[in-house]
């Protein structure tokens, strides 16, 4: 050695660059770990697996309000607006305008707004007998009731009037088959319409007995020009949200009322809430669980290297750059299973969404630091009792003989 | 004293190395001892040991296995406290220093070699030996190679401590107790488990420190390692025999 610091003035510490000692640092902390193969394989699973669900179950919590409302919403239209009921005159259910009905439903938020139509009911002949005759704005009808299963094609104008769609059980009964051609009679056989059968749908309701045209032609065979019995709206919106838009439309137009279908609103808010409780508790969970089994690894590891941890020590080791030592081996631990988590955890997101929603879960890059987060908080806890275990290593008693 | 044997050692010979070095003062005391006991439960270890080791001396402490040698050295190197008496390192008391006052003087002052060849097994020889530098100011790969190559390790310096026979393991011990020149040496048994061959090199390793005028305490049972010291100190049961 041609040196000897301690002759030429000793010490240079503080004015040696920090480079090597950050290399030197560095370079143990990836020797030691690489250097210890299957323990640090579970380390690394436990945490991979770890974030993979905090991840999967982040993406799908925020992805499923949207995924939620839009799930039930092909359900159907979630608004119903008709013409108000005066229960004195002991009227049944009156006509109301179409255009009015048509407006009061434009006058809901665009930007909520799936589709929204008036409907028009009568009784009619068909060549093999009576049938429910349903006037609706077809192309809406569509974004409406998106959950229809139609054989043949869907009637894609609204000014089509010379098709019709007939439900599945009123087609079996009558004979019917897509491409048939059906004479439409009213009642009193003043009008009738030949109309062409372009798609037969099974819809589990009563629609599957109802034949569907455009408004205009049922106006006209049903001899109610410029008339509905009311329109139904499907928007994007949770329950207390729907009530005070319906509200709003009947404030704004005198004579017609608004509701909210309570069935399907009422249902999105609660199961909202439980799956978002459900998920906190599952994630919640695995972390506890990530946190001990991390601990137990971190535990056994330190012990392994009880005698490392005594020599580091004897050879001037300061308990700081022991604790530093293994802070940075479970952070770089947690950083490398933190990737591999989330990739996975991405993929068990598509899995779930696909299972759950029938769709794909959005990759919202906001959760990789919300996972790595909670993965270094989880495996730092999980580190503490471990590496206060190394710090309390009596080097003495670890390099006496034997 | 043996002669020493200049070819073997060039660095020594290094006018860098001999020049540098000041010029030891054998009444300047590195190490005062006096009444130095240390107890593990009814057991004594050490026993009322008292002894002085000036700068630059060269002292090897011999006696039977299970005679305190260890113990004796576990508390000069400060990884151990004695259970009664007192000890002076460099003039300073040891007694009320904190942890961390220990650890700094270890790695300022000492240089450790242990009975067993303790190296990280993760490391590889030369990566040892930086880990001392780095504990004590810098890592400086030039530097660590400098002092395998002293220790005649050079070829090795990649090899992981398994790939390495219990000589050069040892060699390697001795390359990281001298890397951060300390003006102490507190070396245990360095010869205990190695052959002839490598015995030799170590007594001459020692013999060029002691000419470089480092300060020197030896554990030894070789009578031929003890004779190259100055001084004996004789254990017996814990106690100055
Ligand atoms: N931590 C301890 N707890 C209990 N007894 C101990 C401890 N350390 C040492 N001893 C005892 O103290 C005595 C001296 O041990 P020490 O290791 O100093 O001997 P030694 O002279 O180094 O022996 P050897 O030549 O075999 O290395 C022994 O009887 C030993 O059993
Ligand atoms: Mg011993």
């Amino acid at each position: 050695m041609a040196t000897d610091r301690n002759a030429s003035g000793g010490g240079g510490a503080a004015a040696r660059p920090l480079g090597p000692r950050a290399r030197m640092f560095t370079l143990m902390v990836v020797r030691a770990l690489t250097k210890r193969g299957s323990r640090l394989t579970v380390a690394l699973g436990a945490i991979a697996v770890g974030a993979a669900v905090v991840f999967a179950l982040t993406s799908l919590y925020f992805d499923i309000s949207i995924k939620m409302s839009e799930e039930l919403r092909t359900f159907g239209p979630n608004i119903i607006i008709s013409p108000h009921v005066d229960e004195k005159q002991g009227g049944e259910s009156r006509l109301a305008d179409a255009s009015l009905l048509e407006s009061a439903a434009k006058s809901l938020p665009a930007d909520r707004m799936v589709g929204a139509t008036p409907y028009l009911y009568g009784v009619v002949r068909l060549d093999r007998g009576n049938a429910v005759l349903v006037g609706a704005d077809m192309a809406a009808m569509r974004a409406l009731a998106p959950y229809w299963q139609v054989d043949g094609g869907w009637i894609a104008a609204s000014f089509d009037d010379r098709n019709a769609m007939v439900g599945r059980r009123l087609a079996t009964s009558m004979g019917l088959k897509v491409g048939d051609p059906v004479t439409i009679v009213n009642r009193d056989r003043s009008t009738q319409a030949s109309v062409t059968i372009k798609g037969i749908m099974d819809t589990g309701e009563a629609e599957d007995d109802q034949i569907f045209i455009n408004l205009a032609l049922a106006q006209k065979i049903l001899n109610e020009p410029g008339k509905a019995n009311f329109a139904m709206a499907s928007i994007v919106a949770d329950g207390a949200e729907a009530d005070s838009l319906a509200a709003s439309i009947g404030q704004r137009f005198p004579g017609i009322e608004a509701r909210p279908i309570r069935k399907v609103s009422e249902a999105d808010g609660q199961i909202l809430g439980k799956i978002d409780g459900l998920m906190a508790l599952v994630a919640l969970i695995i972390l506890v669980i990530t946190t001990l089994c991390v601990n137990a690894t971190l535990t056994a590891m330190v012990a392994e290297r009880t005698p490392q941890i005594g020599l580091q020590k004897a050879i001037g080791a300061s308990d700081g750059s022991i604790v530093a030592q293994f802070l940075a081996e479970t952070a770089l631990v947690c950083l490398v299973a933190v990737a591999i988590g989330i990739v996975g955890g991405f993929l068990l997101a598509q899995l779930l969404g696909q299972a759950v929603f029938s769709a794909w879960v959005t990759f919202r890059p906001g959760m990789v630091p919300l996972t790595l987060g909670l993965c270094l908080i989880a495996a730092l806890a999980a580190a503490m009792l471990p590496i206060r275990g190394a710090v309390r290593v009596v080097p003495a008693r670890v390099l006496r003989g034997e | 004293m043996a002669p020493m044997d200049g070819t073997a050692f060039a660095a020594v010979s290094d006018d860098a190395a001999t020049t540098s070095a000041p010029i030891p003062n054998p009444s300047r005391e590195v190490i005062g001892c006096d009444a130095l006991s240390r107890h593990f439960g009814q057991v004594a270890a050490l026993d009322d040991v008292t002894f002085r080791v000036g700068e630059g001396e060269f002292l090897a402490i011999m006696g039977p296995s299970g005679s305190g040698k260890t113990t004796l050295l576990n508390i000069l190197s400060l990884l151990d406290a004695p259970t009664s008496g007192s000890y002076r390192l460099d003039g300073i008391e040891t007694a009320n220093l904190t942890e961390k006052d220990r650890v700094v003087i270890r790695r300022e002052k000492i240089g450790l070699v242990f009975q067993q060849f303790h190296l990280i097994p993760y490391l590889s020889a030369v990566e040892n030996v930086m880990l001392a530098q780095h504990y004590h100011s810098v890592a400086d790969r030039d530097e660590a190679l400098e002092a395998l190559e002293r220790v005649g390790l050079a070829e090795r310096a990649g090899h992981l401590p398994s790939q390495l026979s219990g000589g050069e393991q040892q060699r390697v011990c001795i390359a990281r107790a001298l890397i951060n020149a300390p003006a102490l040496i507190l070396a245990d048994e360095p010869t205990g488990n190695l052959d002839a061959d490598n015995e030799r090199r170590v007594m001459k390793l020692l013999e060029s420190l002691r000419a470089e005028g480092r300060t020197i305490v030896l554990v030894t049972h070789n009578p031929a390692l003890g004779r190259q010291a100055d001084r004996i100190l004789r254990l017996e049961h814990g106690r100055k025999a």
